[in-house]
């Protein structure tokens, strides 16, 4: 898996240039001295204006930061990114049916295919969706897959992200960016749009509005509120396709349907995007003193009155612990092999594989089941002795809390550092919306870790974006 | 079921629905609501006796889903443990494990066990003067401990929540169901310490109290409930 050198996605080993990104490069060779550095300053300004800010929890200076946006894009050719939508769209397909399955006639665990005890006493499923037919079959249809690259064939899927994925109005946003400040590059080169999102977003909402909803069913995205890390997002999005942003407070459920309230009185909604957690969703069938969300909503959903983008409980599809099953998945539903590599993980609660994990410890990468944002993990090879007895600690008291993989050689873009120009680690994470058919925006987005040989690239720990190109053939 | 009528304010425009666990519930909305609510529920039902037996009714989930363990029901090994390579059949294992609830939590009073005083005369009659006057724990209590065991043992059990006609004593009740192979979902009430009989009416099911209340609000209200069961 490319343990040694990472692959570079611009070089080839012997310093000749790939061919997506060779318009890149002579457009790189061109540039002025200093004009990069010029570049990002405008970059900055153009994101301030834009007011894309995310926050970080437990930061001790102020909560709003700009991310970092690097100026240079990442480029992916045509032919691999068919490959990889195939791969993907795969994914969320048997995802879909596993879910169905999952809240219906449990096959997948009758054959045994997969551990009973992992789905049924796993916190991430949601008994209470047990039975429900929700619109078209599809529990998820807001996915975004996190996918790393290690060779020129050869990605690998992370993780799956069918609860609240976040991020898609940084892929926007970059596209927006990068079309002020390198006009003559688009010129270029054939790239694949990505500004249809919010519209096919939209369609996607649509074609899962419960029956009798009408032609135009009435669309509302529920935040918990400005002080979410993600706020800028839902007011963005909902502001780019035309829906009402509401909070738990501007619902109301009566007679088992969900109201709006707005200044011409209560207005019908349909379908209901959501960016609260499943717990905090509705305190008459979850956590009751959750004052974030709307008494009710939950039943007007199972009474077939109100569709609910992603539905609750999908989160058991995308655990940590079920990840390792996802190639048996796909082949259980769709009766075909993975297309996309799953990264191999090995079970702390297996006496053998503990054992070797706690040996090789420096090697490896640590996650928490049930955490995300790179929080509460550790990559070996970047950290101290100490974190390693740490974290060793942390895996004996708790073997089930934590899974463990390789770490993975990260595949390098070249990256604007201090008016040069430098490799770094990347990952993606492609958008999909799944409804009357599954649409995948071309690209996604790219995560870059800032600082040299890191290998996290997540925004609350110093990680970076780039716009993501995927050209057309 | 001879008739049944729920009456309430609002309970005209309420919302009906079915639960994950195949409940009929309704959902009502007061906007302002003064002072208290008072909700009435009237029925007439015709029962038999089925010895317990409920067997595989339609428009349930899948019986595995109630081997999910929950922090409501849940039992110690000590009390499972001695049944785990059990040779019984699963329906004499409820039948023990609904023996060794009622003695962990209390015993009803009638009728008494007389064999058991006999064997161990002295020590149960020291406990029967310790535990006079204080009331045993409520019904749900058994419940959850009898679920919890059933379930360390693999075998599905859920919670059940309805009336018993029990002469002088308020109906509302609690009860668990564990699943047999053969027969299908049994009836087991280990604080009466009998499998249920004609006097018994289920109203809901569910993994626990939790998922299975007669009534659920927002926000929080003092609910009081009182059931009045009687033969006709």
């Amino acid at each position: 898996m490319g343990e040694n050198t990472p692959f570079d996605e611009m070089y080839n080993a012997d310093g000749s240039v790939r061919e997506p990104y060779r318009a890149l490069s002579e457009w790189l060779g061109e540039q002025p001295e200093k004009g990069l550095a010029l570049m990002q300053a405008d970059a900055e300004a153009i994101f301030r204006k834009l007011g894309i800010t995310f926050a970080v929890y437990g930061s001790e200076e102020g909560t709003e930061k700009v991310i970092p946006f690097d100026v240079i894009p990442r480029i992916i050719a045509a032919n691999e990114w068919r490959k990889l939508s195939r791969g993907i769209e795969q994914r969320v397909k048997a995802l879909n049916a596993f879910l169905y399955d999952i809240y219906h006639r449990q096959e997948i665990l009758k054959a045994g295919r997969i551990p009973e005890k992992l789905i049924l006493n796993n916190a991430a499923f949601c008994p209470q969706m047990m039975g429900l037919e929700p619109a078209r079959g599809v529990y998820a249809h807001i996915i975004g897959v996190d996918i790393v690259r290690v060779g020129p064939d050869e990605f690998y899927v992370l993780e799956d992200n069918l609860r609240t994925p976040s991020g898609v109005s940084y892929m926007l946003e970059d596209r927006e960016a990068m079309m002020m400040l390198a006009p003559d590059l688009f010129q270029r080169s054939k790239v694949a749009p990505v500004e249809t999102y919010p519209e096919n977003l939209r369609r996607t909402l649509e074609s899962v509005a419960p029956a009798g909803a009408g032609r135009n069913p009435v669309i509302a995205v529920l935040t918990p509120g400005i002080y979410n890390s993600a706020y800028f997002e839902h007011s963005f999005l909902a502001d780019q396709m035309g829906a009402q942003l509401c909070e738990g407070q501007d619902l109301f459920v009566d007679g088992g349907k969900v109201y709006m309230r707005t200044t011409t009185g209560p207005e019908r909604v349909d379908v209901i995007y959501r960016r609260i957690d499943d717990d905090y969703l509705d305190p008459l069938t979850f956590k009751p003193d959750s004052m974030l969300g709307v008494p009710g909503i939950f039943d007007a959903y199972r009474a077939g009155n109100v569709t609910l983008v992603n539905a609750p409980g999908t989160g058991i599809a995308d655990d940590k612990a079920v990840y390792t099953y996802v190639p048996e998945i796909i082949e259980f539903y769709l009766g075909e092999k993975a297309l996309l590599n799953n990264v191999p993980t090995y079970n702390c609660t297996d006496v053998d594989q503990r054992a070797w994990v706690l040996e090789n410890i420096a090697e490896l990468v640590v996650k928490e089941v049930h955490g995300s944002g790179g929080y509460g993990m550790m990559v070996g090879p970047t950290s101290t002795k100490a974190q390693h007895e740490e974290f060793k600690k942390k895996i004996i008291a708790r073997p089930d809390n934590y899974i463990v993989q390789p770490t993975l050689a990260l595949s390098t873009c070249p990256t604007h550092i201090n008016n040069d120009v430098a490799p770094r680690h990347v990952d993606l994470r492609p958008y999909v919306l799944v409804g009357d058919e599954v649409r995948i925006t071309p690209g996604g987005l790219t995560r870059v870790a800032l600082k040299k040989g890191s290998l996290v690239v997540n925004s609350s720990q110093g990680g970076g974006t780039k716009d993501t190109w995927v050209l057309e053939d | 079921m001879e008739s049944w009528s729920v009456e309430g304010p609002g309970i005209g425009n309420a919302g009906r629905f079915t639960d994950g666990f195949g409940n009929a519930a309704h959902l009502v909305n007061q906007l302002r609501p003064e002072g208290e609510i008072n909700i009435h529920v009237r029925g007439e039902v015709t029962t038999r006796d089925s010895h317990g037996v409920l067997g595989r009714p339609s428009g349930e989930p899948v019986p595995a889903l109630y081997r999910r363990l929950t922090e409501a029901a849940k039992a110690p090994e000590a009390l499972y443990e001695p049944f785990r390579n059990a040779k019984e059949n699963r329906l004499s294992i409820c039948h023990a494990l609904m023996a060794r609830v009622g003695e962990e939590l209390g015993l009803p009073e009638e009728p008494k066990a007389p064999q058991q005083m006999q064997a161990n005369g002295g020590q149960a009659q020291v406990q029967e003067v310790a535990e006079a006057g204080e009331p045993r724990p409520p019904a749900a209590d058994y419940a959850h401990l009898f679920i919890g065991a059933a379930r360390a043992l693999d075998i599905p059990a859920r919670y059940v929540v309805g009336y018993r006609l029990v002469d002088g004593e308020d109906g509302l009740h609690a009860w668990a169901e564990a699943l047999d192979e053969g027969l299908g979902w049994v009836g087991f009430d280990p604080h009466a310490q009998i499998c249920p009989t004609e006097s018994y009416v289920r109203l809901a099911i569910g993994l626990d109290a939790e998922t299975a209340p007669t009534l659920r609000t927002v926000p929080l209200a003092e609910v009081v409930q009182v059931a009045k069961v009687s033969a006709v």
